[in-house]
């Protein structure tokens, strides 16, 4: 062991008349002033939002950059009745899920048997997906069955999804794929 | 003014590590390549990228299995033994206000060997392209705004408390006798030397080896200056010169 | 939640059995920790100690899917020692029932089984009732055939060897942990119970968590500060996704999806209003038509609601067996669908059985994958064993937006709706949900309007404009059209609502289409006061500071509850039975403290207010697998038989014939389980592609005890196979004295469990999902799979 009790005592008893003199030099923290700084009206626009976890549902505070748009801190909002400023590991890392490299950029589109995605525009896929929609739907929707009830369905499309939704995403996701006759809809609820 | 001191209850602690993160997020130091090493303690060790870091420790007390937490940071000692290692002006500063120990880039001038050397918790950690040591600066940058720093605001069990020394104390003792209920071997690690006051519901050792920098078994890894260099260092006039 | 998270403080005993809060709830710790210095125990019951087991005042192991037998044991105790809150089991539960003469169990059967369909018929466990329909009661609990007396009955068999033998726990950890929590019966006593997935992941899902009501209310924990029957809801909108209902058998409010037999709205309503002749019991789902009603106005404003209901799809049944995640997937395989919208979900590795999910995801014609990231999803055709060449499936990526980079609620477990604002730009365009759903069904519609097609009037008449504004979703337009409007001018009790105004709660909606409501449980969200959800006010009255309520700060389903079931948190003079944390009173004249389960004064109405006789449900007669919970071993074991019975498993069980199981099987002698940790989420795609967090935990391991490492010759570290029936994974090993050999019925068992966070597509070092050792098996009621117990070999790489 490199220094023991004693010694540590004695160090910390002949130093203490230096250190009341200890100063801290500007040119040192204009870093750290910088990120205190960018947490003000002048230089970020702040919100609160929820957790995107968990179901505690915990509040943060997020600043964005006026300038870049981007968030630029993201914490626990201390007025939050539930969690009173803490989060978790995973709830204090939100901030590296809006700036992050590995996010894909534009839809992707991987033809049968390719073996790789290309970059489509948004505008092509939601078409060629309306299209793929309309003729499965088109081609095994029943509208009766072999008593002649009256159905009005497909078993042809599933839809798997999300409890990662807000919920008036939710809604009207449901609305959408009641609307064209799905039964087969599942999400994590049911795992 | 006797500044600012962090209490940490460890009895309270869960390893949810929101404290190692949001140090992270803060002062958004990279992450660290990894992989398991049959532990769930991760990074291995601290380093220049973490400066804040989740100690996991499994031990049998009295044929009982305890998981201890161990969250550890500089202790911002209340005498910086790391400050009287320097030579730069300025590469290390001790805040008036806050009592914060605060390297500057300047610590790249300095010997690592020494500035390591001489902290009894092994906390100094060197960046290996530029030559600057990092530690925990107390956020100054948020306590000198009024807020608390990451670590303690994210911390949801009360385990890390922040605030005038004063008022530390106080909270400390206080829980000490209330953790004595469950923990009668509770105790305060090194209150009276530094500004990170651990509550320990066990002996210090059985955490970490460099929880209090007195106990017996803390082997510090590194080979430590001897008493004599250490002081002679510490009485250098010129030294102190410069940091008045 | 029946409760909500700042309640835990006020609890006596925290029970935590089938979760592991402190991990994966962390925030939940706050509260634990507060009622822990309040002189609360904590109790910890998990196969596996771990960061939750660490700040418990009591610790017990038990072998994974034996928890209705420790359970059972319990409610045995309770009986045994007569610790029931007899004043509330009578007046608020039905205990005092009187079953049908019909009713019988024997040998772990009940009456009705049909072992050709492996299903009940319940009629014989239905309550004998007098010429009104209202069932006969014995307040006594004397009669021989009252719920109270066949519990006693079913549960004396749950002796504590029996218990101790097939469950691991000793016969002293067992007194312990009964001795104290059941001190939480007596009036102004409160204990939780704190449940997530390590209850529901079993062929006997449902059971667990009924045999826990089931104690709760025998103490009288329901309704009261403290206690409750607490979910604890691991995604963020997973309540509100419940709510909107994303599920097959029910529509948004949990008003049931139309079956075939139910031809117009008129028998289908009919079927679901339930109607009793009791005028204490306020049999709330007499209102279904309204809601349902709401519903269909909503969804189509231009339609009556009867013509709306004919475009609404009609289900064959309502079977988990027939729609839910295993059997879609079995159907998948089988080359049933040709389309999927995986929207927001990676299940090639979240469900159980990856690799027969990712194999049916190549059965497909066209994928549509909507993520963050990229996942084992929309990638799975380059997966591993995947040959890109063979696989003729089409996949569309579509890049989404994050929660903060827009604007909507989501709803917490306990039940707050909790609105978020937009801060940062998604950084290079990607979409928020809404507006791909939005635009998307735009095209569809553009193209049956254009070209017509297989009965067009559902979409082409949806009220689709109602969800965007000038071509944008609108998440407050939703929000209010979620809360509900008035379609015309209607007068309710002298006042005159306006056409367009927004309906102020659930209790003016209306049948007759004179209102609009998407989701009746949020009538009362968005209202004319503005909206509810994004409040953020703290302020309390006294009664309300006391035990942690802010009825001010965001909102809570239904009508701003902020604890369900509180009128039986009260005696029948309204007087509350725990006077130091009182979560209604009666003053004399009206209620104060959180809004009451109705506002009738004390006394007038059961407290069960949404069951049609008005009483906490002790028997169950609605359930797939029995009235009462009843032992089984999980579908795959490590043991031939059990003490209760010579039915060795759920007999109502969903399984697939054509599917192994692992029944004291030689090759695969461990117990497996799948968990989480605190610093990954879910199949981990968030988290996966996050720096911090996969520094913290970067690849998948296995936990093992320092026995089973002897044994095996495994070293701490390094990397070992896991194999099952479905798959192998490597894992790195962590031999950990938090996992240790359990005695089953005098034989050393071993236990090893994994995280389900990984995924072979990123980091590339980081491992498999443990979901390919998972099988696909799940409860007869919900279709959950079980994944928390099932049979694997470890061996060295």
């Amino acid at each position: 062991m490199s220094m023991n009790r004693r010694h540590f005592l004695k160090l910390s008893a002949t130093a203490a008349a230096v250190t009341a003199f200890g100063g801290l030099g500007c040119r040192h923290t204009a870093q750290a002033v910088d990120r205190a700084t960018m947490l003000t009206p002048e230089w970020s626009k702040q919100t609160t939002t929820i957790c995107c976890y968990c179901a505690v549902g915990c509040g943060l505070i997020v600043n964005t950059s006026l300038k870049t748009k981007m968030a630029v801190n993201i914490e626990g909002d201390p007025d939050h009745p539930v969690n009173e400023g803490a989060l978790c590991a995973k709830g204090a890392s939100i901030w590296q899920l809006n700036d992050n490299e590995r996010r894909p950029a534009t839809p992707l589109y991987r033809a049968p048997g390719s073996d790789k995605f290309k970059e489509v525009s948004w505008e092509w896929a939601l078409e060629q997906i309306a299209r793929r929609v309309k003729k499965t739907r088109d081609e095994s929707f029943v509208q009766r069955n072999a008593q002649g009830q009256e159905i009005n369905r497909t078993d042809a499309i599933a839809s798997l999804g999300s409890a990662a939704l807000d919920n008036e995403e939710c809604w009207a996701y449901q609305t959408m794929l009641r609307s064209l006759g799905l039964v087969y809809i599942e999400h994590q609820a049911r795992i | 003014m006797d500044g600012k001191t962090f209490f940490v209850d460890l009895t309270k602690c869960t390893a949810c590590r929101g404290c190692q993160v949001a140090c992270k997020q803060w002062k958004k130091l990279p992450a660290e390549e990894t992989v398991n090493r049959g532990s769930h303690q991760n990074p291995e060790d601290l380093s220049d990228k973490t400066i804040r870091l989740v100690r996991f420790q499994e031990q049998v007390i009295d044929g009982a299995l305890h998981w201890l937490f161990f969250p550890e940071q500089c202790r911002h000692c209340v005498i910086p033994p790391c400050q009287m290692a320097t030579y730069e002006e300025g590469s290390i500063i001790h805040d008036e206000a806050t009592g914060a120990v605060i390297y500057t880039d300047l610590t790249a001038k300095e010997s690592f060997e020494d500035i390591r050397d001489s902290c009894p918790y092994n906390i100094p950690r060197q960046d290996p392209e530029t030559g600057i040591i990092y530690k925990c600066d107390m956020c100054i940058d948020r306590v000198r705004v009024g807020k608390l720093p990451a670590c303690v605001q994210s911390c949801p069990t009360g385990t890390m408390n922040f605030g005038d020394r004063e008022d530390m104390l106080k909270l400390a003792e206080k829980r000490l006798n209330e953790a004595r209920e469950k923990y009668p071997e509770a105790q305060l690690v090194d209150p009276e030397d530094v500004r990170v006051i651990y509550l320990a519901g066990f002996a210090p050792e059985l955490y970490y080896a460099t929880l209090s920098a007195y106990a017996d078994a803390s082997p510090i890894r590194r080979s430590p200056m001897n008493k004599q260099q250490f002081l002679a260092k510490m009485n250098n006039p010129a030294r102190r010169m410069t940091r008045a | 939640m029946t409760n909500h998270w700042i309640d835990i403080q006020n609890s006596d005993c925290v029970l935590i059995m089938g979760s592991n809060a402190a991990e994966n709830h962390p925030i939940s710790f706050k509260w634990v920790t507060r009622a822990q210095e309040r002189g609360a125990t904590l109790i910890h019951v998990d196969p596996r100690f771990t960061r939750t087991s660490a700040k418990a005042d009591m610790y017990a192991g038990l072998r994974s899917g034996s928890d209705i037998a420790v359970l059972g044991g319990m409610i045995k105790y309770i009986l045994d020692n007569d610790l029931i809150f007899k004043e509330y089991v009578v007046n608020y539960t039905n205990a005092s029932f009187v079953v049908s003469k019909d009713y019988d169990f024997k040998d772990g059967l009940f009456s009705g089984y049909n072992p050709e369909t492996r299903s009940y018929d319940k009629k014989s466990w239905a309550f004998e009732t007098d010429a009104q329909g209202v069932p006969v009661q014995d307040a006594s609990l004397k009669h021989p055939r009252c719920v109270y007396q066949l519990l006693k009955q079913h549960y004396q068999r749950y002796e504590l060897d029996k218990v101790s033998a097939i469950s691991g726990l000793s016969r002293d950890e067992l007194l312990r942990l009964y001795k104290t929590y059941t001190a939480t019966g007596k009036a102004d006593k409160a204990g939780t119970i704190m449940y997530a997935m390590g209850w529901t992941q079993h062929t006997v899902g449902v059971q667990n968590i009924r045999c826990m009501a089931m104690i709760q209310l025998l103490l009288g924990n329901i309704g009261v500060a403290g206690g409750g029957v607490n979910a604890l809801r691991g995604e963020s909108n997973v309540q509100g996704s419940t709510d909107q209902c994303l599920l097959y058998h029910i529509l948004p409010g949990y008003l049931k999806t139309p079956l075939v037999d139910e031809q117009t709205l008129e028998m289908h309503n009919t079927k679901y209003t339930p109607v009793s002749k009791d005028p204490k019991s306020a049999n709330w789902w007499q209102n279904y038509p309204k809601y349902m009603n709401s519903l269909l106005k909503s969804m189509w404003q231009e339609a009556t609601p009867a013509d709306a209901y004919r475009w609404l799809p009609k289900l064959d049944n309502r079977n988990a067996s027939e729609y839910a995640w295993l059997t879609l997937f079995d159907k998948m395989d089988d080359g049933q669908f040709k389309g999927l919208f995986s929207w927001g979900m990676n299940p090639a590795c979240s469900g159980a059985n990856s690799i027969k999910t990712r194999q049916a995801l190549g059965k497909l014609d066209w994928l549509v994958n909507v993520n963050i990231f990229p996942n084992e999803t929309g990638w799975f055709w380059e997966g591993p064993g995947m040959n890109p060449k063979e696989i003729k499936t089409e996949v569309f990526f579509l890049p989404c937006a994050v929660s903060v980079e827009k604007e909507g609620s989501v709803t917490n477990s306990g039940r707050w709706m909790q609105w978020r604002y937009k801060g940062p730009d998604a950084p290079n365009g990607q979409k928020p949900d809404g507006d791909i759903m939005y635009e998307l069904m735009e095209e569809i519609r553009h193209l049956y309007t254009k070209e017509g097609g297989a009965y067009p009037e559902p979409i082409t008449n949806l009220s689709w404009d109602a969800i965007a504004t000038r071509g944008v979703f609108d998440a407050h337009k939703v929000a209010k059209l979620i809360n509900g409007y008035f379609t015309r001018d209607v007068e309710i009790k002298g006042k005159v609502y306006k056409k367009g105004t927004l309906v102020p709660s659930f209790a003016f909606l209306q049948e007759d289409g004179s209102t609009m409501s998407g989701n009746w449980l949020y009538c009362h969200s968005y209202t004319e006061k503005g909206n509810m959800a994004a409040r953020r006010d703290p302020s309390q009255t006294p009664e309300q500071a006391k035990i942690g309520l802010y009825p001010n700060w965001s909102w809570c389903w239904p009508v701003n509850r902020r604890i369900l079931y509180n009128r039986a948190s009260v005696d029948m003079q309204g007087k509350p039975y725990a006077p130091e944390k009182p979560v209604i009173q009666w003053d004399g004249a009206k209620w104060v403290g959180d809004v009451p389960d109705g506002g009738w004064a004390p006394g007038t109405k059961h407290a069960f207010i949404m069951r049609k006789h008005g009483h906490g449900q002790i028997f169950g007669p609605g359930r797939a697998d029995g009235p009462m919970p009843e032992y089984y071993e999980p579908l795959e074991c490590p043991v031939k038989s059990h003490p209760f019975s010579s039915q060795l498993h759920n007999p109502t069980a969903i399984s697939f014939d054509d599917e192994q199981k692992a029944v004291c099987d030689p090759r695969f002698p461990f117990v497996g389980t799948t968990y989480r940790v605190t610093e990954h989420w879910q199949t981990g795609v968030m988290t996966r592609n996050q720096g911090w967090l996969i520094e913290a935990e970067p690849q998948v391991f296995v936990e093992l005890s320092p026995e089973l490492a002897q044994m095996r010759g495994i070293e701490n570290g390094e990397k070992v196979m896991v194999d099952s029936l479905r798959g192998s994974i490597w894992a790195v090993a962590i031999v950990t004295k938090r996992m240790k050999p359990f005695a089953i019925q005098g034989v050393e068992v071993h236990q090893v469990g994994l995280p389900w966070h990984f995924g072979w597509t990123w980091p590339k070092d980081g491992g498999d999902s443990a979901n390919i050792l998972t099988p696909s098996v799940g409860d007869p009621n919900t279709g959950i799979p079980e994944t928390k117990a099932f049979m694997v070999n470890v061996r060295k790489a």
